[in-house]
């Protein structure tokens, strides 16, 4: 698949992905999207990254235990689209667009853990000056140099939602996703990356907003 | 906001991207070299006010440069001239797309002549350039050195434990397993290991494949482990020795090794020799070898010198090593090396 046809694929699935999502889940927009904002590290190399996510599906499960204690969590499933980026001194900066799959599973208690896989492009530019040489010697610097890659990225995390018992309008969470560059070298690049950040609920401020 | 923020992108990239050329004496540059699909990482460290540059041509191939870039190299030559730890095309931080149909030896031969191109450009056309082969690297220098006009770029060829024929090297490291395995076993040392080695070499008489020539290999590396006169090398703990310090990119390394390693041109370079071509360099000549280098015998070294016409050239066998002179004889190295660039810089 060249760059071009993988590009277009990326564009169609958010597409679908949001359509799906809107018809799924009737209402404003704003009333089932979070937005994201994280510190991405790459293990000790800094970055960020900025998101959102669109609520498909919502359902609360309750299941007895064998003590005859009741237990219940959310259930909630969400498309996202998002944009991250880490800084690795010398060797690249790394831009990249997902969209993927968001699963999670809230405490009554306000835990979650969730799980997400995602797709998307990468665009890499190198950690320094590059040239280029012809076969007559002459020597050329290459602006924005770097190479675009295809993305696939599968990451779990755990947080905390703020809305569940304090009702404020946030979570915080820690999430650990793991990056594949795909063709890098003609083989692949694996990447780790940490994100510690922030999930606004613009839902639950509409719904704070309507009370006065 | 939204200006700020494309300011702001484009101020990161812009600022990594900037050419900057450092003429100092104890220099950290990083700039990468594009071709052929390949843009290859050079970090230049050192004495570049000394107009002399070392380029390091790694083994492998798909090693990577960054295991060179030791302390005591840094201590006792970069501070007198500039080191240039050169990743090739598909190893260390060199990065690319689906570039594997370039991955062959006179592509890489390409490589190394613009390599050299780029070094002149930057630092000024009057500056020396010597190259250093290590194993693999030793190939990719030979080749080098017997195309066209090219050693007359450089002022000196250094060749550590380095291979310029792989199936003449693969005949020696037989013929060296079977001659000191013995020995070891007469010796009462490590005498199980040795007749498995040895068992294998009688089984294999010569006109080796790929397989058994990787298979030699593997026992050569192993057998190097089994000599007590030998400096052992770790090279686990010299990576994290380096990986934080030098910002190494440990996944891109690794995989580029794995993918070089088993390339398909590997095939084509276990036939590949250069000995016939050796007549044609006339460049100052340092040779290096371990005497316990099974990887690369000390012979490869002595067919380069009775081959090549350049009337300065000079051996040395280490005692002490086996295939990584370099970090096996820190100081036996560096003074041959810091000698050689001084006479004939």
């Amino acid at each position: 698949m060249n760059l071009r046809k993988f590009c277009l694929t990326i564009f169609l699935l958010t597409i679908v992905l949001y359509c799906f999502a809107r018809t799924d889940t009737p209402g404003r927009l704003s009333d089932s999207l979070n937005l994201k904002a994280s510190y991405n590290s790459s293990l000790i190399y800094p970055g960020a990254r900025l998101g959102a996510e669109y609520s498909v599906k919502s359902f609360k499960v309750v299941k007895t235990k064998k003590s005859g204690k009741m237990k219940d969590f959310d259930k909630e499933r969400f498309v996202s689209a998002n944009l991250g980026w880490y800084h690795h001194p010398y060797f690249h900066d790394n831009f990249y667009f997902t969209a993927g799959w968001t699963m999670r599973r809230t405490k009554s208690t306000g835990f979650f853990t969730e799980f997400s896989p995602e797709i998307g492009l990468s665009r890499t530019f190198l950690g320094g000056t590059t040239y280029k040489v012809d076969n007559n010697g002459n020597v050329s610097v290459v602006r924005l140099a770097g190479y675009y890659y295809a993305l696939l990225s599968i990451g779990g995390g755990v947080g905390y939602d703020f809305s569940k018992i304090r009702h404020k309008p946030f979570m915080l969470f820690y999430k650990f996703n793991l990056l594949s560059l795909y063709p890098y070298n003609s083989t692949i690049y694996l990447r780790p990356a940490m994100e510690i950040g922030v999930i606004y609920k613009l839902h639950f401020f509409h719904h704070v907003k309507s009370k006065f | 906001m939204q200006r700020i923020i494309i300011g702001f992108l484009l101020f990161l990239l812009f600022s990594c991207q900037k050419e900057k050329i450092t003429i100092g004496t104890n220099v950290f540059e990083t700039f990468y070299l594009e071709n052929a699909g390949a843009s290859m990482r050079l970090l230049v460290e050192g004495n570049t006010a000394s107009h002399t540059f070392l380029i390091i041509v790694h083994g492998g191939p798909g090693t990577g440069s960054f295991v060179y870039d030791t302390q005591y190299i840094s201590q006792n030559i970069e501070n007198k001239y500039a080191v240039v730890f050169w990743d090739q095309r598909n190893a260390g931080a060199s990065q690319g797309n689906s570039n594997g149909n370039n991955l062959n030896l006179p592509q890489m031969t390409d490589d190394l002549k613009k390599v050299i191109e780029l070094i002149k450009y930057r630092y000024g056309q009057n500056s020396s350039v010597f190259i250093l082969g290590h194993s693999f690297g030793g190939l990719l220098t030979a080749s080098f050195m017997t195309t066209d006009q090219n050693q007359s770029m450089v002022k000196g060829w250094i060749m550590v434990d380095g291979s310029h024929n792989y199936p003449l090297n693969d005949t020696l490291t037989r013929l060296m397993l079977l001659k000191v395995g013995q020995q070891q076993i007469d010796s009462n040392k490590h005498v199980s290991d040795w007749q498995l080695i040895i068992s294998y070499c009688n089984a294999h008489p010569g006109n080796f494949t790929l397989k058994e020539s990787d298979q030699l290999e593997n026992y050569a590396e192993k057998a190097e482990t089994y000599i007590p006169e030998v400096n052992q090398f770790n090279l686990i703990a010299a990576m994290e020795a380096i990986s934080i310090e030098d910002d190494l990119p440990i996944t891109s390394i690794l995989f580029n090794y794995l993918y070089s390693g088993n390339a398909g041109f590997n095939a084509a370079l276990a036939k590949t020799q250069f000995s016939s071509l050796l007549y044609k360099v006339v460049t100052p000549t340092l040779l290096l070898y371990g005497e316990y280098d099974f990887i690369c015998p000390k012979e490869l070294g002595e067919d380069i010198l009775n081959r090549i016409t350049a009337a300065e050239k000079k051996m040395v066998i280490s005692p002490v090593s086996g295939h990584n002179l370099m970090f096996q004889d820190e100081v036996l190295f560096c003074n041959e090396v810091n000698d050689f660039i001084a006479k004939y810089r």
